[in-house]
């Protein structure tokens, strides 16, 4: 295939707007796979993505299409996560195309997380097809639609396509306008190779695996290789392309979308954003790799049995091979033993890799509550950042602190306005700017601290609106803050795993819901658990988990010890998702009962 | 090798409404049927079985055996003896609802070889009888034990349940000193459990059912506990007391690892570590058998760590508990080897006695047993 008749896209699409329906559509109407082979949402593989109807991971597929003008092209598309938690994995993917499809629902609008990912779109020079989806709907609106994304976004709309990924309808237009608006890659075969790596994933039979953007050059098996920022030399043994199931080819040029597999073992040698090029003739000049990405929300991973930590340690291994936004470190709590500190993008991010250690790798772990990083400066001058409440110096050695602030914008009809000020002004949000989308729709922007996001901002945000809210954040700066440690004691020890660090004016609340959730969460024991919040020596509230009385066997009917068997091995089951920590049971809810605090 | 017998007999006049053992109100048109249909169960397992020993007990329980007409009843009792050898002196119980039996009756089974009754008396409170769907009043149980002594029956036990719906511990007191008063050998004393498919679990789902509250029924467990000592009956396992000498053998052999063949709808074997259960359809039962069919199924494979655990768990009934030798004898390792960590952590939270006998609870572990036979489970 001549590069002129390459093109490399995205989709960017708020979620449900229908980013998964068209990429099937487009799929099913270039042929690249037969109905028979069609499953609903061929992009989203893995399990955990079909059952909350979300994209993680990027997915990439080509399609061949031959255009009205009678000539055939090569379209790669690389799919993108719609959740603001993964904006990260959207700018790796766009730096690998030319054009994005923007997919707007013509029943709703745009929405706060599209915006983000438009402007970045713009932001890598890339050409934005607008595409209103939906329009079979009774209630669409694509005039109105087409005028928002003029407004908000700036984007010229006259050659938006109005389709319905649903019926069908637009779908070649859409590809026709692929093919004419979104320009060919520049890239020239007879440089020296630059790859660059946007993806990665491990296969036990083949090693890492990487998916790649040719920008110059080309590859095929057999040929020597090197990673320009480890150095890291190896021979490809695989080279191909996604349909969307690996499938081998004779070689990638500049301008094609594929993936590369060699002689690579070990997850480390294989960064995402790195640049590949020839062992011999190396290309000068690495490409630009991706911004650095920073965990916005820490959290603590206990295996239950401490037998599995590194099993544990392997499979976060694994995960980061796939997901460079995932960062651990070794921790130890007092507590809960020997686990990890792990980083994440936020909190569905933490959600995720959580479900997908217990799920892929069979690892029964314990959560502990997220904590952003605060900057503790201290009265000898050293500024530390914790990530862990433990960590906290004493109130004596602690100058001021400062938290995280995230610019929050906020879309929402006009009718909610007064509910996302009253949300956010409980949660210590400072008001920035308010704008008219339309007549109906305003875009508001605050200021929130971000361990306030973490805590349920969402949720809230969601209720209050009737679900009509959408938001997208971004790390703003960090401030001044009052902040106090809240400690738990159970049983007259402090559980340094359920500490948590709070602003000092809803400490004593915060302490009081704390200790009230963690009372119903803790079961009964053989002894009396008493549950005391603290700050600093001060005991804030304190709860009691009353002992059970007994627990005896009943009669033994016939010599049924299968039954009797059955009974005990429920009672031990339930038992196995609890940490002891000194002598009480503690299920993995408790630790993340603080985000229940309201 | 010795060896125990249990027989089932799973028809009830009425069901009670705590009752979820393998029993059925109505079924009276398959009383003949089933009657021949265990005679001749009774036969093909003995000539399978019989000649690995002798039975040192036999158990004939329900549902309510006594339900059956006495010659049926008598008819099995004989075919027990005639199929499998006995040892001398070996323990033969019947259970008996003090509401179906008179003096013929009782001189009737016993006549037929049984030598000891376990009535099920639940209470003396006529009230509480009714509201948990028992047949019988209070003097029936009196009667009938007056009546099994008359009979000639030198061991009997009573049955008796705390924690019932409406229950207080005065209720519990004096059905306890009433029991000791009538100076039976053997005490039984169930906590009630509400299980899934009882008149009882339909009522607390509609929140009809108001149990004593937990302190109060744990008053009534620590009552029963230390008023049966004082009157003579000792503990020899959770919950069971005994004059001295009249533990109910069968009873332990199901704790101490004894192999038990069970014959009847829904009865269960232990036998050669292997665990088997008969089908509960006593059409079913009868059919299978009829055409020559043994009746079991759920074979369960005798895997060691599973036999462990049971050996631990169900050793741990008794004030024995669990004999070191015994252990070594029967798995060819120390029980510290297996269970090293689970007998620290349960001694120390006081609820296993340690030392060079064995492994016992303690009289807090015996109130929190199920946490610790759970904690044997590997």
């Amino acid at each position: 295939m001549q590069t002129k008749n390459i093109r490399n896209f995205s989709i960017i699409a708020h979620i449900d707007h229908g980013k998964s329906t068209l990429a099937d559509r487009l799929i099913e109407y270039t042929g690249t796979l037969s109905e028979r082979e069609m499953e609903a949402q061929v992009l989203d593989s893995m399990d955990l993505e079909r059952e909350r109807g979300i994209t993680i991971k990027a997915q990439t597929v080509r399609l061949n299409y031959t255009a009205k003008n009678g000539e055939a092209y090569e379209l790669n598309l690389i799919d993108t996560p719609g959740h603001v938690d993964f904006t990260y994995e959207v700018s790796r993917s766009l730096a690998a195309c030319e054009g994005a499809l923007l997919v707007v629902d013509a029943t709703q609008g745009v929405e706060a997380q599209t915006l983000a990912n438009v402007y970045m779109a713009l932001e890598h020079d890339l050409a934005v097809i607008p595409v209103i989806n939906k329009i079979d709907l009774p209630s669409a609106e694509p005039e109105m639609v087409k005028k928002e994304i003029e407004d908000v976004i700036g984007l010229d709309t006259s050659n938006a396509v109005l389709a319905s990924a649903k019926t069908g309808i637009g779908i070649e237009e859409i590809l026709e306008a692929i093919v004419h608006d979104i320009p060919a890659p520049s890239g020239e075969r007879e440089k020296p190779l630059r790859a660059l790596i946007f993806d990665s994933y491990f296969d036990s039979y083949k090693g890492v695996i990487a998916h790649i953007r040719l920008m110059d050059g080309c590859i095929r098996k057999g040929m020597q290789l090197r990673m320009m920022a480890t150095g890291k030399l190896f021979e490809v043994t695989d080279v191909g392309c996604f349909r969307p199931a690996p499938v081998d080819v004779d070689e990638l040029v500049a301008g094609d979308v594929g993936f590369v597999a060699g002689s690579l073992k070990n997850v480390r040698d294989v960064r995402v954003g790195d640049t590949i090029t020839t062992g011999e003739n190396p290309a000068a000049e690495a490409l630009p790799g991706y911004r650095g990405v920073t965990p916005m929300v820490y959290c603590g991973l206990y295996p239950v049995d401490s037998a599995d930590y590194d099993s544990l340690k392997d499979a976060l291994e694994k995960l980061q091979l796939n997901d460079a936004a995932l960062v651990f470190e070794p921790e130890t709590s007092i507590a809960l033993g020997f686990g990890y500190r792990c980083g994440f993008l936020g909190l569905l991010h933490m959600d995720v890799i959580q479900e997908r250690l217990e799920r892929e790798y069979h690892l029964k772990l314990i959560t502990t509550a997220p904590s952003v990083i605060y900057h503790v400066h201290k009265t000898d001058g050293e500024m530390m950042a914790i990530d862990n409440p433990s960590k906290l110096p004493t109130p004596q050695e602690i100058d001021f602190m400062e938290e995280p602030y995230v610019k929050a914008t906020v879309i929402v009809p006009n009718d909610y306005v007064g509910a996302v000020m009253e949300v956010s002004q409980n949660k210590r949000g400072e008001f920035k700017t308010m704008d008219y989308l339309d007549t109906n729709r305003v875009m508001l922007v605050y200021h929130i601290p971000l361990s306030e996001i973490i805590y349920d901002y969402f949720d809230q945000l969601k209720s209050m609106t009737r679900g009509y809210a959408s938001l997208d954040y971004e790390l703003a700066d960090y401030k001044e803050a009052k902040l106090v440690k809240l400690d738990i004691l159970l049983n007259g020890e402090a559980v340094d795993a359920l500490s948590t660090i709070v602003h000092v004016d809803n400490a004593a609340y915060r302490g009081r819901q704390l200790a009230a959730n963690l009372k119903e969460l803790i079961p009964q024991q053989m002894f009396e658990i008493p549950i005391q919040a603290a700050i600093g020596n001060k005991i804030v509230a304190r709860e009691n988990v009353r002992a059970f009385r007994k627990d005896v066997l009943a009669k033994c009917y016939g010599g049924d010890i299968t039954r009797k068997r059955k009974l005990l091995e429920k009672q031990k089951e339930g038992k196995k998702r609890m940490k002891s920590v000194g002598s009480v049971e503690v299920p993995q809810e408790a630790f993340m009962a603080i985000l229940k605090v309201h | 090798m010795d060896y125990e017998l249990y027989l089932h007999i799973p028809f009830c006049r009425q069901k009670c409404f705590y009752c979820d053992f393998p029993s059925w109100a109505g079924q009276e048109h398959y009383m003949e049927a089933y009657t021949e249909a265990l005679c001749r169960e009774i036969a093909m397992q003995s000539s399978l079985f019989a000649a690995a020993g002798q039975a040192v007990t036999v158990y004939i329980g329900g549902g309510t055996p006594t339900t059956l007409p006495l010659p049926f009843l008598q008819r099995i009792l004989r075919t027990v003896q005639r199929c499998f050898p006995l040892a001398t002196g070996a323990e033969f119980s019947v259970e008996a609802n003090p509401g179906t039996v008179d003096a013929a009756y009782l001189a009737g089974i016993l006549a037929a070889g049984a030598n000891r009754l376990s009535l099920g008396v639940q209470s003396f409170n006529d009230g509480l009888l009714q509201r948990i769907g028992r047949i019988h009043t209070a003097e029936q149980a009196r009667q009938a034990v007056s009546m099994a002594r008359t009979a000639g029956f030198k061991n009997v036990s009573l049955d008796l349940m705390y924690g019932l719906p409406g229950q207080t511990l005065a209720d519990l007191a004096a059905s306890v000193a009433e029991a000791a008063d009538l100076q039976p050998q053997h005490i039984s004393i169930y906590g009630l459990q509400v299980e899934e498919k009882t008149v009882f679990f339909r009522q607390q789902q509609q929140g009809r059912l108001q149990l004593p509250d937990e302190a109060a029924a744990e008053a009534m467990y620590d009552y029963m506990t230390g008023e049966l000592p004082r009157r003579g009956f000792f503990r020899y396992e959770i919950s069971n007391f005994a004059r001295p000498g009249f533990a109910s053998r069968h009873n332990l052999g199901y704790w101490q690892d004894v192999p038990y063949l069970g014959m009847g709808a829904a009865a269960h074997s232990y036998w050669d570590g292997r665990r088997q259960e008969n089908t509960a359809d006593i059409a079913v039962y009868i059919r299978q058998v009829m055409e020559g069919e043994l009746p079991a199924h759920e074979e369960e494979p005798a895997a060691r760590s599973l036999h462990m655990e049971e050996f631990c768990f169900l050793a741990l009934r008794t004030v024995q508990g669990i004999d070191r030798q015994k252990f070594v004898e029967k798995f060819g390792c120390t029980l510290e080897s297996v269970y090293a960590p689970i007998l620290t952590d349960m001694r120390a939270k006081g609820l296993l006695t340690v030392d060079d006998a064995g492994v016992r609870l303690t009289k807090r572990g015996m109130k929190y047993g199920n946490v610790v036979f759970a904690a044997f489970l590997l």
